[in-house]
């Protein structure tokens, strides 16, 4: 039993440094529109979309629109996918991702959007 | 002033908690005959008030009875009766009512299936009880208004889908059933029974694995049939909050099972037991108690019951641990444990239960994240790529775990003889190998990670094969004995429809004029023209799409739905068109509608403040708001007008000082034009001005371009995204298989 328990032990430990590792390098610190453009991984940055700016692009055919956080500094965000729901009336958008400075945009891989009001969305059996 | 369906939930609690005085004084002393009677009598009474709570609720639903806030909130007087059904659980309150509502008729069968151990298997589960009758009075759905509003604010379009009226009492079945094998394992610590309470728990376990997997798919089938994102699974706190009580349940059934049959692991299965519930509960704490809200698609509020699920927590983990330690000197580890050989069926269990703990460990610290980022520095969610790097290691051990335990007896086994069986399994693994480097060696992006999807590929037909080949010989030997392999089964072919479909994802978004064909992946696409009907409180906007390849032709029906809200607030809904094929499906999304242009000219361009715009011949840069004519009143009025500096250059020269001003107040002043640089008669006119954002809009006023002209900007146009997903069926026909294995699996547990 004691060789089974090194065994177990070691995938144990292994797994475990595996996932701090990862941990530590899939983390995405929410930052300022300021730190997003000097950052270099990935990051989330929460704000409101300026109204009448999301547009799709149509080369890319990604949604774009400016994204303004509370102090008032703002940045354009490329979405590679469906405008949210409610987008042109959200209180309050998340973008996750990379800022890209060749191009002064920031592509976001994932939006989350909120609404104003209620516990919204998906009813899944929390 | 408490109403009736409150005064209904605080007798109802009261009852629970005599239900348990009951059972506590039945703990102590096994024959006393009026604490049984008050006991059972007290729970029937408490399951009888809960349905009254729940009819009560679902009485104000079904008549619109907006003065009642929960029915205000979820329902409107325009829904079919299957969705008034399902605003039941469309919110906090309600859902917990479902989880109470379920508990209590589980409660009932419990009495009757208990035997012997009713009284401390009851007292533990009662205390669940009491616990969610706590919140449900904290946060109820009875809560009423001042005013009954005219209309409710309905139903979320979203949930309005079949699978989602079945899908909350699905999971709520699943949560309610895992407390069922905690209560009998605080029962066996009791009354040190360390071997006897498994066999009576271990149907309650499979049930509740079924029942919560259930729930888990059905998600995510809704997930890939309704959001029209193109998945199935997302890593949402939400979906992780059922994955995390199901793997460690996972580990439990088969813990139970190893102890059943060979008398081993009793501590682990004490501990598993009290992991899996407590799971369920510190899900719960994480999905409803608003410390995820910002990192999570749900906007979760804090309804107040934060500081209670911490109590719940600590309550049930003390208990746990002040009855654990003090049993555990008492509690011998069998023998048998001391002779495991590595190369036996039971170490290979033990190692499969290893990793299914280390996934629901690592799952739940990805989840946890903003929580223990949050202590340390900024709050921070950890992105899928964690998910991901982390469980495919463990994935990959599983599936080999999956190949060869199956294979091997109880005991010692010779590595030569099981060599032997392995036929179907390398079949299955060359099959799979072949049918993977056809299709292109997998690109992730990383060599390793790659590499860990090709091995992914490989060991997961090799389980298909296996698995297959035993669960068709097992089933010609007797039905029953094969609800393992089918089970298993089912998991190797869900991991070939999670690698075909997330390695071998195609996707592409094509712009798609009325009128005009294009093509995507060999489809043919003719978008006929945007169809508007009128659909319950909004909109939906049809968007048919004659799709051919070669010989087969058919109309894909995507839509976009829209509606306005109570509260005003405009909602988009798009919905996919999937056409399932055995090998892959074609999923349909539309991404945007553009209506089209009525009129070519008078296009608006919107300027930011130091950005550099292209607009056809012309640069723009807005340089800033003109101040001294910002506070200068038109005489006798109380106009103001405000004006905008832009340079503007024509054809890249240089550049020209522009002021547009625009008048605001009561009278309408026409607008000033200002004309442009350059040859062309064009002007330029500031419509719209936005201090806070820094933003100006302009109307152009001159020569149309010559692409404006152009018959494809004028017509509606609908951006589509067109993607194959390989593997789809396969995915869903594992994951039921998992649930009928499992399902064949209980009445075999229940009757031994």
């Amino acid at each position: 039993m004691k060789k089974s328990y090194i065994i177990g032990g070691a995938i144990i430990i292994l797994a475990m440094v595996m996932a701090m590792y990862s941990f530590q390098s899939t983390l995405t610190p929410y930052v300022t529109v300021r730190e997003a453009k000097a950052s270099k991984g990935s990051v989330q940055v929460a704000g409101i979309p300026v109204k009448d700016t999301a547009k799709y692009d149509l080369t890319t055919k990604n949604l774009i629109f400016t994204l303004r956080e509370d102090g008032g500094d703002e940045m354009v965000v490329e979405y590679d996918g469906p405008r949210p729901g409610n987008f042109d009336e959200v209180t309050k958008v998340v973008a996750i991702g990379m800022y890209q400075p060749e191009k002064d945009i920031f592509s976001a891989r994932e939006l989350l959007v909120k609404c104003p009001t209620k516990y919204e969305g998906r009813v899944k059996g929390e | 002033m408490n109403n009736f369906g409150e005064v209904i939930m605080i007798v109802g609690l009261a009852a629970v908690g005599l239900s348990s005085v009951g059972y506590g004084m039945l703990c102590r002393r096994a024959d006393n005959s009026l604490a049984r009677n008050v006991a059972r009598l007290s729970f029937v009474g408490f399951a009888t008030l809960v349905t009254i709570a729940s009819m009560l609720l679902m009485h104000f639903i079904l008549n619109h009875d907006f003065l009642y806030s929960y029915v205000a909130r979820y329902s409107s007087r325009d829904l079919s009766l299957a969705y008034l059904f399902s605003s039941f659980w469309a919110g906090q309150e309600g859902s917990f009512l479902l989880w109470v509502l379920l508990g209590a008729w589980l409660g009932v069968l419990l009495i009757f299936k208990s035997g012997d151990r009713e009284p401390q298997v009851m007292l533990i589960y009662n205390l669940n009880n009491i616990f969610l009758m706590i919140l449900l009075i904290k946060q109820s759905p009875f809560r009423m208004l001042a005013m009954a509003p005219p209309e409710g604010q309905g139903l979320n379009m979203l949930l309005q889908d079949p699978w989602m009226v079945i899908h909350p009492p699905v999971v709520f079945l699943g949560y309610a059933a895992f407390t069922i094998p905690f209560a009998y394992a605080m029962c066996g610590l009791w009354r040190r029974e360390y071997d006897g309470w498994i066999k009576p728990a271990l149907p309650w376990t499979v049930f509740s694995f079924i029942t919560l997997g259930a729930g888990i798919i059905i998600g995510g089938y809704w997930s890939y049939k309704v959001l029209g994102w193109g998945g199935y699974w997302g890593w949402d706190p939400v979906e992780n909050a059922s994955l995390l009580p199901w793997l460690a349940g996972m580990a439990l059934m088969h813990g139970m099972i190893l102890q059943r049959t060979r008398k081993i692991l009793r501590r682990t299965n004490f501990v598993l037991a009290a992991f899996s519930f407590l799971l369920i509960i510190y899900c719960t704490f994480l999905t409803r108690s608003g410390v995820l809200a910002d990192f999570s698609v749900h906007s979760f509020v804090d309804l107040g019951i934060t500081g209670w699920l911490v109590i719940f927590m600590f309550v049930f983990v003390a208990l746990f641990l002040a009855l654990f330690t003090a049993r555990i000197k008492d509690m011998s580890p069998s023998a048998q444990s001391k002779t495991m050989s590595y190369f036996s069926r039971e170490f290979g269990l033990v190692l499969a239960m290893v990793l299914l703990c280390l996934s629901t460990v690592v799952t739940g610290l990805g989840t946890s994240a903003p929580l223990i980022t949050r202590v340390l520095e900024k709050a921070s969610k950890v992105s899928n790529e964690f998910y991901v790097n982390t469980n495919l290691p463990l994935a990959l051990l599983m599936l080999l775990l999956l190949t060869l335990v199956p294979l091997m007896t109880w005991g010692k086994n010779s590595p030569a003889k099981l060599a032997a069986k392995l036929t179907w399994g390398a079949v299955g693994a060359v099959l799979s190998g072949m049918i993977t480097l056809l299709s292109g060696y997998p690109d992730m992006g990383e060599p390793l990670l790659s590499l860990g999807v090709f091995l992914l590929a490989l060991l997961a037909g090799g389980a298909v094969g296996m698995n297959l080949f035993l669960a068709i010989k097992l089933i010609r030997k007797k039905v029953t004995v094969g609800s393992a392999a089918i089970a298993h089964l089912g998991v190797a072919l869900m991991f070939v429809g999670i690698v075909s479909s997330s390695a071998y994802d195609r996707s592409e978004k094509v712009l798609l004029p009325q009128g005009s064909v294009k093509s995507a992946f060999a489809y043919d696409i003719d978008f006929k023209g945007p169809k508007m009907s009128r659909d319950g409180k909004g909109v939906r906007l049809h968007i048919p799409l004659e799709v051919k390849k070669q010989d087969t032709q058919f109309t894909a029906l995507p839509d976009i739905y829209s509606e306005r809200a109570r509260d005003g607030q405009v909602k988009r809904f798009v919905h996919p068109h999937i056409r399932r094929g055995l090998l892959a499906d074609l999923y349909i999304s539309p991404v945007d509608f553009d209506p089209g242009k009525e009129k070519a000219a008078g296009t608006d361009m919107v300027l930011r403040k130091g950005k550099k715009m292209r607009f056809h011949d012309y640069d723009f840069t807005f340089t800033g708001f003109d101040v001294s004519r910002m506070m200068g009143k038109q005489q006798g009025t109380h106009d103001m007008t405000v004006g905008a500096n832009i340079q503007a250059s024509y054809k890249g020269e240089a550049p020209v000082m522009l002021k547009p001003v625009i008048a605001m107040g009561q009278l309408h002043t026409p607008a000033s034009r200002v004309k442009l640089p350059g040859p062309e008669e064009a002007y330029l006119t500031l419509v719209k001005i936005d201090a806070g954002a820094k933003t100006i809009g302009l109307v152009y006023d001159g020569p149309e371009f010559q692409e404006e002209k152009d018959t494809e900007d004028s017509l509606p146009s609908v951006i589509a995204e067109v993607s194959i997903k390989p593997g789809m069926t396969v995915l869903w026909l594992g994951t039921l298989l998992i649930l009928i294995g499992g399902c064949m699996a209980i009445p075999r547990r229940w009757g031994k």
